[in-house]
């Protein structure tokens, strides 16, 4: 999708609480990354590296925790997990009837700074 | 040291999404954002449900191009309230470029407002501007290997427009192939089969709207 747009806004996130915690460098992010989010982990690693220049994450590596997709089935009623991006039926039983609870999560978890 | 930080990465965006909803919904009006690869035929569907509808909701039109004005041009000849925005290179509309243009918008005087977004079928999905709902548009010459190669797009959408339907023999698309995929990504996805060409199918497409997008 649109990762330099995401790559800004981590970073605009980090910065903030950086600054608001009183500390002046960020040594790491840590991101929840859900595997239906659309994001290509290499592209914004790729993107916040451009965007990080003179500021406080100038020297930040990302550490990305992928979330897989979860989801349960109206016809089976078992829940399921799967690492693919985008679920077509239930794993389960194969079913086209199902419900996607996670697996988009676009999150910061936490940063550490020095 | 570490700090916990727990935030979603777009909450920016989901708060001034969150912002226009209540703009919207103080004022009565139903927000539709209306998506699709380029040339599919969102100002000709938006041309036809106009004149179709017209006399029966109040539509004003919010136009999202990388550049140009060719599209406002087409909407504002039908006597229609309509803002263009010139994205300048970015490839999609987001919340806060919304929230910026929604001054010029007569918001007290209309039923239903269309946000035509930019031509593109991945990123345009990813963003929430505070709509009620998601619509999107695949013409026929697309082909129909679409909801399998950009599955987002069907999923986030309430209701598929089908369009240049007049071009069906003289294509290889198999239009039950579309549905069956769209329905497998989206079982709730509502489909309608029109052309904006010929007007086959706009009334049903149009009723529909009607139906959802009447507040009291």
């Amino acid at each position: 999708m649109h990762e330099v747009s995401i790559a800004l806004n981590v970073l605009d996130i980090a910065i903030d609480n950086c600054r608001k915690s009183g500390y002046d460098r960020i040594e790491s992010i840590r991101l929840k990354i859900g595997r239906a989010a659309g994001i290509m982990p290499d592209a914004l690693v790729f993107a916040f590296d451009a965007v990080k220049t003179d500021t406080l994450a100038e020297k930040a590596t990302i550490i990305i925790d992928h979330a897989p997709v979860g989801g349960s089935c109206n016809t089976c009623k078992k829940n399921f997990v799967s690492e693919e991006t985008y679920v077509l039926c239930c794993p389960e039983c194969g079913s086209n009837s199902f419900r996607i609870n996670s697996g988009r999560e676009l999150e910061i978890i936490d940063i550490e700074v020095v | 040291m570490k700090i916990k930080v727990v935030t979603r990465i777009l909450e920016a965006n989901e708060r001034i999404a969150a912002e226009n909803r209540k703009l919207f919904d103080n004022a009565g009006v139903y927000v539709i954002n209306l998506m699709s690869a380029p040339g599919a035929g969102k100002t000709s569907l938006l041309e036809e449900t106009i004149k179709e509808i017209n006399n029966r909701l109040k539509i004003a039109v919010i136009e999202g191009d990388i550049a140009g004005t060719q599209d406002a041009e087409r909407i504002g000849n039908l006597g229609i309230p309509v803002v263009q925005i010139n994205t300048g290179g970015a490839c999609h509309l987001d919340a806060n470029i919304i929230n910026e243009v929604l001054g010029e918008i007569p918001l007290k005087h209309i039923d239903l407002l269309f946000v035509e977004n930019v031509g593109n079928l991945v990123c345009p999905a990813e963003f929430n501007i505070g709509e009620d709902i998601k619509v999107m548009l695949l013409s026929i010459t697309e082909g129909d290997d679409k909801p399998l190669k950009y599955p987002l797009m069907f999923q986030e959408s309430s209701a598929l427009v089908l369009n240049k339907i007049d071009l069906l023999p003289y294509t290889n698309t198999d239009i039950e192939k579309i549905k069956r995929d769209a329905f497998s990504l989206n079982p709730s996805l509502k489909i309608f089969k029109v052309s904006c060409k010929t007007g086959e199918g706009v009334r049903e497409w149009t009723d529909w709207l009607f139906s959802i997008a009447k507040k009291d």
